[in-house]
C-alpha cells in the first residue's frame, strides 16, 4: 500500500481542503482498502478520512424527499423507515451489500463514488431520480445520478469533490419498487445481474416505469425501451415480460468466471421480471420482504419468503 | 511518514505510530501484540480478522488504523472478564462443538457477540445470515449456530 | 465405554476460544526476516537465464536463493520428479523459481520482482485427455530416468496407471438388457483451510527447528532432511495450533526452502502465505477427473458389468496422487455388487499445480458421477433409484470389485436410515425434490507410536506423534487412555505435533489418527498399566493376578480396604521406577481380495475396515435460474463404533457442507494460460452460515472384529462425510430440473444449461 500521507477530517471544509491538495477520501475503507489489499489497486497517495465529519452523517427527511448522507451506512438506510417504505428498492439494494460487517462499514457515498458496474444502490438511485451535491473548495453543484457514472469506476466527478448528500424525491403515489440481483450464496454476493423497477401505477394502469440494469453494461443505466414496455400497460404478465426482454435485449453482457454472456442475457430477463412483478406488487400496497432479492430465489431455513 | 495514533483495545489505550495504509489488522497483531484476530483472506471475504469498532464489527484487514484512533476496539482476546471467566459464548463454542481448528473462532465469536448485542434473541435463520461474514471450513456451521442459539436461549 | 462414551471439551479448546493460542502465523523472533517467492511467469517454460543480482543488492534484503543454493535432489513420495526449485523448466504458473528473504515483506516482494527470469515458452498442457494424446508434448521429457516406487505403471504424460478388473466385462455388458454409458467431469477444487499456510525456520548450529502448519510433521522432517541432505535428527518440526488442512497441508512443502533461505540469512525466517498462494500454490489441490461410466444391468435391477475409463489430473508434478488412480477406480465400480468390472484409470500430467490427497481424495468426484450414474440406470429401468440400490448394495458375505469378501458392514442400514431421516417419498412443493447417494471409504492402518508417563503427581502425559488438525482425533486420545488406566481424561496433559518428542506417526492425514495412534495410545497405556500392577504388588505385597485397576486406584480383589491410589504409586516411584508406557499396536491386516488381473497395486485393491454412507438431500432449484439451494441433509454413517460422538458429529457436519460446496460452487477455472482465474474467495465461493442446512446425523453401530479396524472396532470418521454429498444433490438437480449436469461444481449457469438442451 502505497499511501504516503494521511489527515482525519472532522468538517466539509477540512475534508475539501485536503482534497484540494490531492488527497482522496476514504470513508468506511470497504472498497479502497479492500481493491488495495486485493491488488486490484493501490490505495492513493494522500487520503483524507471522513468519517469523523458529522454533516456528512445520517439520514433525514426534507420537504418532498429523504436526504442520504454521504456517510450513511447501508446498515443505516435498512433501519430508515422511510426508506424502507418510500424507497423500497434502494433498502433491498443495501439490505443485500456484502454481510452485516460491510454494511455497518460500507456507506452510500462509498459505494456510489466507487462506481462499480456491478455497485447494488446505483440502479434503484437512478431510477428513483436521485440527485448527488458535489461539494469542492471553489463551490457546489448537483448532478442528477444519471449523468453521474461515465464507466467502470468513473463518474463526473472532479478530483476536488466530496459527494456531500444524495437527495431522492419522494415518488408518486401509487409507486412500489424493487432491486432483485441474482445470488449464487444467499449473502456476500457480488451482483452478476441485477434489475432495479420502479413502478407507479394508477388504477390498473402503469402510468410511470423505471427500469434499469446492474452488471449487465459498463456502467448501470435505465433502459428506455423497457420502460415503453410497460408504460401505459395494464401490467399483465405480458407486459412485465415484452418489458423484461427488452431489459436483456439491452444489455450487455460479458463472460467471465461468474458467468457466460449467455447465461447472463438470460437472467437479466428472469431478473429484471421478477424486479417488476414485486414493484408491481408493492404498488398495490402488497407486502413482500425486504431484501426481495433471497425470497425471489426461494428462501430456506423458514427465512425471508 | 508515520503518525501517532492511540488505539483503545480491549480497555487499555497503546500509543502507536503507523503508516497511513496500514491496516488495523497488522497493526494489531504486529504493535499491539495481539494476535487473536487472524488473516485467512486478501479480500475481506472470511472474517477471521473480525474485531468490534465502537462496538460495530469490521474486518479489520479492511480498515485503515488511523482511522481507529481514539476509538474503542475489542478484540477476541477483550472477550473474556477481566477474571479470566470465560464469555458465555466462548464456553458455549466449547460445550457445542463449535470449534475445531479454531481457525475462525475469533472472528467468529466477535460476530456472534456484535448479533447478540444488537439482537438478544435471534432465530436460527438469524444467526446464520448474521454469521455470513465469516467463514469456517470445518465445523459446517451447526456447533456454532448452536453454541449462538444456547445463549440467546439463557438470556 | 461410558468414559469414552462422555461428551468432553477439548483441551485445546481455551486457547482457542480466548484468542491466546498460537498459530505458526502469530510466532515472532528478534531479527525475524520475512519470506517471498518468486513464482514461473508461465505454466509450461523453459528457463534460458536467471539473474538474481537486482534483488540481492536492493537493502534489506539478506537472501537470494535458486535452485543453484541446494542440493541438487529430485523428491517426491511415489515418482521424484521435482525439485525445490525449477532448474530448466517450470511446469505450472505456482511453480517456484527462487526465494527471497527480507526485513520486511514489502522488501522482500520488491526484491522478488527485480529477480529477472528469462523463458522459452512451451506449449501447455492443461487438459487431461489431451496430454495422454500420442504426440502430446511431455511435461517431463525425462520422465523414464526418474526415481520411482515399483508398483507405479508410468509412460510418458500418464504417471500412474491402474485398472481393476474382475470377471468379465465384455461377456457381461453382451448379455445386460440395458446398457447406460455416460460421460461426466469434475474440476478441480481445493482444500481451502482457513489459516493459509505458514513456515518460521530458524537455525541453532547445524540443527533446524521449524514451526509449520504441516498436517504432516514427520513427513516434513524426512522431506527437508532429503531435499537438504541433513540427518532426520537434525531437523526439528513443531507444529503450533493448525487452522485446519483437510489435506492441502499434507506432504512436505514449504519447510525446506524457508530453512534454507533462514541459512543463508542467518536469521530466522518467517514465510506466510496470502489467499492467492494459497490457491495458487497450495501444492495439494483436489484433482480434476474426467469419468466414462457404462453399466449393463438386467431388467431385474441387477447389475451384470460396469466399465469405467477415469483421467485424473495430477498437475505438474506428483505428490502423493500417483495411488489415485487405483483408489478412484475402486470408487468407480462402487459399493455394489457387480458380477464383472472393469476400471482402467489413468493420473494426467498437466501444467497445474500439483494435486494430492484432499479429504477423501478422489471419492467426492467420482462417487458424484457414479452415484448420477445409478441414478440414470434407474431411470433406465424404470426403478426408483433408491429400491435399485437396495438391490445391488453390498451386504456381509457379498464380494466387492475385487472380490473382498465384506464382514461385518453396516452399507444397507445407512441406505434404509437415511431415506427414513430424510421422509424419502413425502410430498414436496414441485421445485423441491430429494436426491441419494451412497458411498464408501477405506481406513487406512499405517504404523504410528506413543507413549504414555505416569507424572509424579498421579497425573499423565501422552507423548504423541500424532498430529491435531482441528478435527480433535488427538483431543480426543486421552478418552482411550483414561479408560485403560481407571483415571480422568481430565488428568491427562498431551505433546503432540513434535517430531523430537514423540514417535514417528503419519499425521493429520487418511483418516488415520483415531485408527492409528489410537492404538498405539492404548497399547502405551496398557504398558504402563502392566507397570502400574507390578509396582502395586510389591507396594501392597499381594499377588499380582489378584489385583485390579480401578477408579484411579489399585486394589486386591475381594479385599477394596488393601489398596493404593495411582497418585500414592506415582510418589513410590519417583525418582526410582520409571512409570513410562511404549505403544506401537500392529497394524491390522488388509483383507484379502483378488487382484490378479489388476495393474497400478498401490494397495488399494482391497479396503481395510470400509466405511459405508448414505446421505440424502432436499433441494430446492430454481428452474429460472439453475439456483440451488440445499434445504435439508441426512446423513447416515456405518463407521464401526463410535468412539467420541461430539467429535464424529463435527466431522459430519463439516464434511457435508464442504461436500455442499463442492456440488454447487467450488471450482477453479482455468485461462488459456493455465492459470487459474478466480485464486481468490470472492469467486472461489465456499458456503456460508446462511447456506448450510441443518444435518440429520445417524450412526450404524457396526464394529469391526478386533484387530481387523481400529480402537474397539472403530473406522476413519473424518473424510468420509463429503464423498456421497456431491452426488445426492445432483440427483435431487435431476430430479426438480429433469436435466442431469455433468460438469462438476453444478453451478448455477451449468444447471441453466443443461435445462437449455
Ligand atoms: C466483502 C464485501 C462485500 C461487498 N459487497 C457489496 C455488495 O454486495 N454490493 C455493493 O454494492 N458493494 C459491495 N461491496 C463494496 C463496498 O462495501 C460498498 O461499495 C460500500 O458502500 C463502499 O463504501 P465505503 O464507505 O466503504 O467506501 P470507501 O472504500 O471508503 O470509498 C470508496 C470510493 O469512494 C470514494 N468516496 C468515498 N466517500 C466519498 C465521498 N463522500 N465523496 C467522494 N468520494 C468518496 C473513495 O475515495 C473511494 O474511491 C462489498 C465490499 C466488501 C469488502
Ligand atoms: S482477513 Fe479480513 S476478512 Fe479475511
Ligand atoms: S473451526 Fe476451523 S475454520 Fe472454523
Amino acid at each position: 500500500m502505497s499511501a504516503q500521507s494521511y489527515t482525519a477530517a472532522t468538517s466539509v471544509d477540512e475534508a475539501l481542503e485536503a482534497m484540494a491538495t490531492g488527497a482522496r477520501p476514504i470513508a468506511g475503507g470497504t472498497d479502497l482498502v479492500v481493491g488495495a489489499r486485493g491488488g486490484k489497486a493501490p490505495l492513493p497517495d494522500a487520503l483524507v478520512a471522513i468519517h469523523r465529519v458529522s454533516e456528512l452523517r445520517g439520514i433525514r427527511e426534507q420537504e418532498g424527499g429523504l436526504v442520504l448522507g454521504a456517510l450513511a451506512t447501508h446498515a443505516d438506510i435498512v433501519a430508515s423507515s422511510s426508506a424502507c417504505e418510500l424507497f423500497t428498492a434502494l433498502a433491498d439494494a443495501s439490505a443485500i451489500v456484502g454481510s452485516h460487517a460491510t454494511r455497518t462499514a460500507g456507506t452510500i457515498g462509498g459505494n456510489v463514488m466507487n462506481a462499480s458496474p456491478a455497485m447494488e444502490t446505483g440502479g434503484p438511485l437512478i431510477c428513483f431520480d436521485a440527485v448527488a451535491t458535489l461539494r469542492s473548495a471553489s463551490g457546489t453543484r448537483r448532478v442528477a445520478l444519471t449523468d453521474l457514472f461515465t464507466g467502470p469506476g468513473r463518474t463526473v466527478a472532479e478530483p476536488g469533490e466530496l459527494l456531500t448528500e444524495l437527495a431522492i424525491p419522494t415518488p408518486k403515489d401509487g409507486t412500489g419498487s424493487c432491486y432483485a440481483r441474482l445470488e449464487y450464496r444467499r449473502q456476500m454476493e457480488i451482483a452478476i445481474v441485477g434489475a432495479t423497477a420502479v413502478v407507479t401505477l394508477d388504477g390498473g394502469t402503469v402510468r410511470d416505469a423505471r427500469i434499469a440494469i446492474t452488471a449487465l453494461a459498463p456502467t448501470i443505466h435505465r433502459v428506455a425501451e423497457a420502460e415503453q414496455a410497460l408504460n401505459g400497460s395494464d401490467a399483465s404478465d405480458a407486459a412485465v415480460h415484452a418489458a423484461a426482454d427488452a431489459a436483456a435485449g439491452a444489455s450487455r453482457p460479458i463472460s467471465d468466471v461468474r458467468g457466460s454472456a449467455q447465461y447472463r442475457r438470460a437472467m437479466a430477463a428472469v431478473l429484471t421480471r421478477r424486479a417488476i412483478s414485486t414493484a408491481i406488487t408493492r404498488a398495490r400496497g402488497g407486502r413482500f420482504p425486504i431484501p426481495a432479492s433471497p425470497a425471489l430465489h426461494g428462501a430456506v431455513n423458514g427465512g425471508a419468503a | 511518514m508515520r503518525y501517532d495514533a492511540t488505539l483503545k483495545v480491549n480497555g487499555r489505550a497503546y500509543p502507536v505510530a503507523i503508516e497511513p495504509g496500514r491496516n488495523l489488522l497488522s497493526v494489531l497483531r504486529s504493535e499491539v501484540g495481539l494476535t487473536g484476530a487472524k488473516e485467512g483472506c486478501d479480500d475481506s471475504e472470511c472474517g477471521a480478522c473480525m474485531v468490534l469498532l465502537d462496538g460495530q464489527p469490521v474486518n479489520s484487514c479492511s480498515y485503515l488504523a488511523l482511522q481507529a484512533d481514539g476509538r474503542e476496539i475489542v478484540t477476541i482476546e477483550g472477550l473474556a472478564g477481566e477474571d479470566g471467566d470465560l464469555h458465555p459464548l466462548q464456553q458455549a463454542f466449547l460445550d457445542q462443538g463449535g470449534v475445531q481448528c479454531g481457525f475462525c473462532t475469533p472472528g467468529m465469536l466477535i460476530s456472534a457477540k456484535a448479533l447478540l448485542d444488537r439482537n438478544p434473541s435471534p432465530d436460527e435463520d438469524e444467526i446464520r445470515l448474521a454469521l455470513s461474514g465469516n467463514l469456517c471450513r470445518c465445523t459446517g456451521y451447526s456447533g456454532i449456530v448452536r453454541a449462538v442459539q444456547a445463549v440467546a436461549e439463557q438470556r | 465405554m461410558a468414559t469414552a462414551e462422555k461428551p468432553f471439551i477439548r483441551q485445546d479448546g481455551k486457547d482457542k476460544v480466548t484468542g491466546l493460542g498460537r498459530y505458526t502465523a502469530d510466532l515472532d523472533m528478534t531479527g525475524m526476516l520475512q519470506a517471498k517467492f518468486r513464482y514461473s511467469d508461465h505454466a509450461h517454460a523453459r528457463i534460458t537465464r536467471i539473474d538474481t543480482s537486482k534483488a540481492r543488492a536492493l537493502p534489506g534484503v539478506f537472501a537470494v536463493i535458486t535452485h543453484e543454493d541446494v542440493p541438487d535432489v529430485r523428491y517426491g513420495p511415489f515418482v521424484q520428479d521435482r525439485r525445490l526449485f525449477a532448474k530448466h523448466k517450470v511446469r505450472y504458473e505456482g511453480e517456484l523459481v527462487a526465494a527471497v528473504a527480507a526485513l520486511t515483506n514489502e522488501i522482500a516482494q520488491r526484491a522478488v520482482e527485480l529477480i529477472e527470469v528469462d523463458y522459452e515458452p512451451l506449449e501447455i498442457v492443461s487438459d487431461v485427455e489431451a496430454a495422454l494424446q500420442p504426440g502430446a508434448p511431455l511435461l517431463h521429457e525425462e520422465w523414464a530416468s526418474y526415481g520411482a516406487s515399483e508398483d507405479v505403471v508410468r509412460e510418458g504424460n500418464d504417471c500412474s496407471r491402474s485398472t481393476i478388473l474382475k470377471g468379465d466385462p465384455d461377456k457381461g455388458m453382451a448379455e445386460a438388457d440395458i446398457v447406460v454409458k455416460e460421460r461426466y467431469v469434475a474440476d478441480m477444487s481445493h482444500a481451502v483451510p482457513i489459516e493459509p499456510h505458514a513456515v518460521v525456520a530458524q537455525w541453532q548450529g547445524d540443527r533446524v527447528t521449524i514451526w509449520s502448519s504441516t498436517q504432516v510433521p514427520f513427513i516434513a522432517r524426512s522431506g527437508v532432511a532429503t531435499t537438504l541432505e541433513l540427518p532426520e535428527a537434525h531437523v526439528r518440526i513443531v507444529v503450533p495450533h493448525l487452522g485446519g488442512g483437510f489435506g492441502g497441508k499434507c506432504e512436505f512443502h514449504y519447510e525446506a526452502q524457508v530453512a534454507a533461505l533462514a541459512r543463508v540469512a542467518q536469521r530466522p525466517v518467517r514465510l506466510v502465505f496470502s489467499r492467492r498462494e494459497e490457491f495458487l500454490a497450495p501444492d495439494h489441490r483436489r484433482e480434476g477427473q474426467v469419468l466414462e461410466l457404462e453399466t449393463g444391468v438386467r431388467r431385474d435391477g441387477s447389475i451384470v458389468a460396469r466399465r469405467g475409463r477415469l483421467i485424473l489430473d495430477n498437475g505438474a508434478y506428483s505428490a502423493d496422487a500417483p495411488f489415485f488412480p487405483q483408489l478412484a477406480a475402486m470408487m468407480a465400480a462402487g459399493p455394489y455388487k457387480i458380477e464383472n468390472v472393469f476400471v482402467d484409470a489413468s493420473l494426467a500430467y498437466t501444467n497445474t499445480t500439483p494435486s494430492g490427497s484432499v479429504r477423501a481424495p478422489t471419492a467426492p468426484q467420482a462417487c458424484w458421477a457414479l452415484e448420477q450414474h445409478m441414478d440414470s440406470v434407474a431411470g433406465q429401468l424404470g426403478m426408483d433409484p433408491v429400491e435399485f440400490r437396495r438391490l445391488n448394495i453390498v451386504k456381509n458375505g457379498d464380494e466387492g470389485p475385487t472380490r473382498q469378501v465384506f464382514e461385518d458392514i453396516g452399507a444397507a442400514e445407512t441406505l434404509e436410515r437415511a431415506v427414513e431421516l430424510i421422509g424419502y417419498g413425502k410430498e414436496l412443493p414441485d421445485d423441491e425434490a430429494i436426491g441419494v447417494a451412497v458411498g464408501w471409504w477405506p481406513s487406512f492402518g499405517i504404523a504410528s507410536g506413543a507413549y504414555v508417563k505416569i507424572n509424579g503427581d498421579g497425573s499423565a502425559t501422552i507423548i504423541t506423534g500424532a498430529q491435531e488438525c482441528g478435527t480433535g482425533a488427538v483431543m480426543a486420545l486421552p478418552l482411550l487412555a483414561a479408560e485403560i488406566l481407571g483415571m480422568e481424561p481430565e488428568s491427562f496433559s498431551l505433546l503432540y505435533q513434535d517430531t523430537d518428542a514423540g514417535p514417528f506417526d503419519s499425521g493429520a492425514s487418511g483418516s488415520q489418527t483415531t485408527f492409528n495412534n489410537g492404538r498405539a495410545v492404548m497399547a502405551a497405556a496398557n504398558d504402563v498399566r502392566e507397570q502400574l500392577l507390578d509396582l502395586a504388588a510389591e507396594q501392597l505385597e499381594a499377588n499380582r493376578d489378584d489385583l485390579e485397576l480401578k477408579d484411579g486406584a489399585v486394589s486386591v480383589k475381594g479385599s477394596p480396604t488393601k489398596s493404593v491410589t495411582i497418585p500414592e504409586l506415582a510418589e513410590a516411584a519417583h525418582g526410582s521406577t520409571l512409570l513410562l508406557g511404549r505403544g506401537a499396536d500392529a497394524v491390522p491386516e488388509m483383507p484379502a481380495s483378488d487382484a490378479a488381473g489388476c495393474t497400478g497395486r498401490l494397495g488399494m485393491e482391497s479396503f481395510l475396515a470400509p466405511t459405508f454412507i448414505t446421505h440424502a438431500v432436499r433441494c430446492k432449484v430454481d428452474r429460472e435460474t439453475g439456483v440451488v439451494r440445499v434445504l435439508e441433509v441426512a446423513a447416515v454413517h456405518e463407521s464401526g463404533r463410535v468412539l467420541n460422538p461430539i467429535g464424529a458429529n463435527g466431522q459430519v457436519e463439516g464434511g457435508v457442507v464442504m461436500g455442499i460446496g463442492m456440488a454447487t460452487l467450488e471450482g477453479s477455472l482455468l485461462g488459456e494460460d493455465a492459470r487459474q482465474l478466480n485464486p481468490h474467495l470472492l469467486d472461489y465461493k465456499l458456503q456460508t452460515a446462511s447456506d448450510s442446512p441443518p444435518i440429520h446425523i445417524g450412526w450404524v453401530d457396526s464394529p469391526t472384529k478386533p484387530g481387523a479396524g481400529g480402537p474397539k472396532g472403530s473406522k476413519g470418521i473424518g473424510e468420509p462425510p463429503c464423498v456421497p454429498t456431491p452426488g445426492a444433490i445432483a440427483n435431487a438437480i435431476a430430479q426438480v430440473t429433469g436435466a442431469r449436469v455433468h460438469q462438476l461444481p453444478m453451478t448455477p449457469a451449468r444447471v441453466w444449461e443443461a435445462m437449455q438442451r
